[in-house]
C-alpha cells in the first residue's frame, strides 16, 4: 500500500460528508438526523459533516418511500456525487413503503431498485445513535483503500 | 497582536489540546431501558392465538409461522415493523419482549383483554350452516357436526337451531374470522375488541 493511500484512508476516516434527501417521508427520519446534530449526539466529533449539495457529499442518507415525481430526479441526483459513494437509507419507509405503502398511494418503495443501496437502517424513526453507528461501520467498508481497490 | 498570534500558535501545538482535538470521541449513547426495541422471543411456549397479528397496526410486519420442529412462533420483518411494543402487551403467554415492557406491565398491573363479539345478519343468513361446520373451534368440540343440522351438540359456539343460526358459546371464539370467510352471502360477522385494563389492588 503506496503511502499516499495510507494518507488517504486516515483522512477518510475522519471526513465523512454526508448529504440527505427526502424523497416523500413523514419528516420524522428527518429530524432523527437533525437530532444527530445536536450536542446530545454530536455527529461533527465522529468526523461527520453533513452538507445540502450532493456534489460535495459522500454518503447519501435517503428518507422517504420514494414518490412517483422522484423516480428519475433520484438517480440523477446519484450520479452527481463524485465516487467513492455509498447511499443509506432511512426508516422503514424506503425498504417497504410503511403507512404510505397502501393501495392508491403514488409511492414507488423500495428505493434499492431506483440506486444501488449500501446498507439500511429500519426503523420508524431510527434512533440518532443507530444513524451514527451505521454511518461509521459502513463508511471504512466504503471508502478504504478505494483507489486500490479500484484498480 | 503579534503577541496574541504566537500565543493562539503555543496553544494549538500543546500536544493536550491537539489529542482532545483530534481524537476526542464519546462513546454513542445506549438506547434507555424503557425503549422498545424489535421484540425478540423469551422462550415461552407460543399457543398460537394471533393477537399478535391482530393488533399490529403495521401491515407486513409480525407472522406466526410454524417453526421446522413443529412448534409456532412469531417472526418479526424489520423494515415493515415500527416497534410499537403492542404484540409485547397483547400476547397472553409472554412469547415476546422488548426492552422492559414485560416487567414494566407487571409492575403497574396493565394488559390488554381480547373479546371477539358474533353477529349475524338474519335478513342475510340463509340458514345453509357453513360457519359452523368450518369453524375449527367446533370441529375440536364436535367433530360430528353437519351443515343439516344433524348433531344436537350444546357445547359448539354456533349451530342452525330451530330454523335459525343460534351463537351458543360465543365466548368461546378465538377470532379466526373462519367463518366470515366461508359465509356466501356476508351474514356473519366477527369483531375483534381490544380493551385496556389496569387492576385497581
Amino acid at each position: 500500500m503506496s503511502i499516499i493511500q495510507k494518507l488517504k484512508n486516515k483522512v477518510r476516516s475522519r471526513s465523512i460528508h454526508v448529504s440527505y434527501v427526502n424523497v416523500g417521508s413523514c419528516n420524522g427520519c428527518d429530524i432523527e438526523i437533525l437530532a444527530c446534530l445536536s450536542p446530545r449526539y454530536d455527529l461533527e466529533q465522529y468526523g461527520i459533516y453533513v452538507h445540502n449539495n450532493p456534489r460535495e457529499a459522500d454518503i447519501l442518507l435517503i428518507t422517504g418511500a420514494l414518490c412517483e415525481q422522484w423516480d428519475d430526479k433520484l438517480v440523477s441526483l446519484w450520479e452527481k456525487i463524485p465516487e467513492p459513494k455509498a447511499a443509506i437509507t432511512i426508516g422503514n419507509c424506503p425498504v417497504s413503503g410503511c403507512v404510505f405503502n397502501r393501495r392508491g398511494s403514488y409511492v414507488n418503495p423500495p428505493v434499492s431498485k431506483h440506486i444501488p443501496v449500501a446498507a439500511s437502517i429500519p426503523g420508524c424513526p431510527p434512533r440518532p445513535s443507530e444513524i451514527v453507528s451505521t454511518i461509521l461501520s459502513l463508511a471504512p467498508e466504503v471508502f478504504k483503500d478505494f483507489e486500490e481497490k479500484k484498480r | 497582536m503579534s503577541s496574541s498570534i504566537i500565543y493562539y500558535i503555543r496553544e494549538f501545538c500543546r500536544p493536550e489540546w491537539l489529542k482532545k482535538f483530534f481524537f476526542a470521541k464519546t462513546p454513542l449513547l445506549e438506547a434507555p431501558a424503557h425503549f422498545r426495541d424489535y421484540p425478540q422471543l423469551t422462550g415461552n411456549e407460543c399457543t398460537h392465538e394471533l393477537r399478535c397479528m391482530m393488533i399490529c397496526p403495521s401491515p407486513g410486519a409480525i407472522e406466526v409461522l410454524k417453526m421446522d420442529d413443529g412448534t409456532w412462533a412469531p417472526v418479526i420483518y424489520k423494515g415493515h415493523c415500527i416497534r410499537c411494543g403492542l404484540c409485547v402487551e397483547a400476547c397472553p403467554d409472554n412469547v415476546l419482549r422488548s426492552g422492559d415492557l414485560l416487567e414494566r406491565n407487571k409492575y403497574e398491573k396493565t394488559y390488554f383483554l381480547a373479546s371477539y363479539f358474533l353477529h349475524v345478519d338474519d335478513a342475510k343468513c340463509m340458514k345453509c350452516g357453513n360457519c359452523a361446520v368450518a369453524c375449527p373451534i367446533n370441529k375440536e368440540i364436535d367433530p360430528r357436526l353437519g351443515s343439516s343440522a344433524a348433531s344436537s351438540n350444546d357445547d359448539v359456539i354456533m349451530r342452525v337451531k330451530d330454523g335459525r343460526l343460534t351463537f351458543l358459546h360465543p365466548e368461546k371464539c378465538t377470532g379466526c374470522k373462519t367463518c366470515e370467510k366461508t359465509c356466501p352471502n356476508g351474514a356473519i360477522t366477527v369483531a375483534r375488541v381490544v380493551e385496556g385494563v389496569q387492576d385497581e389492588d
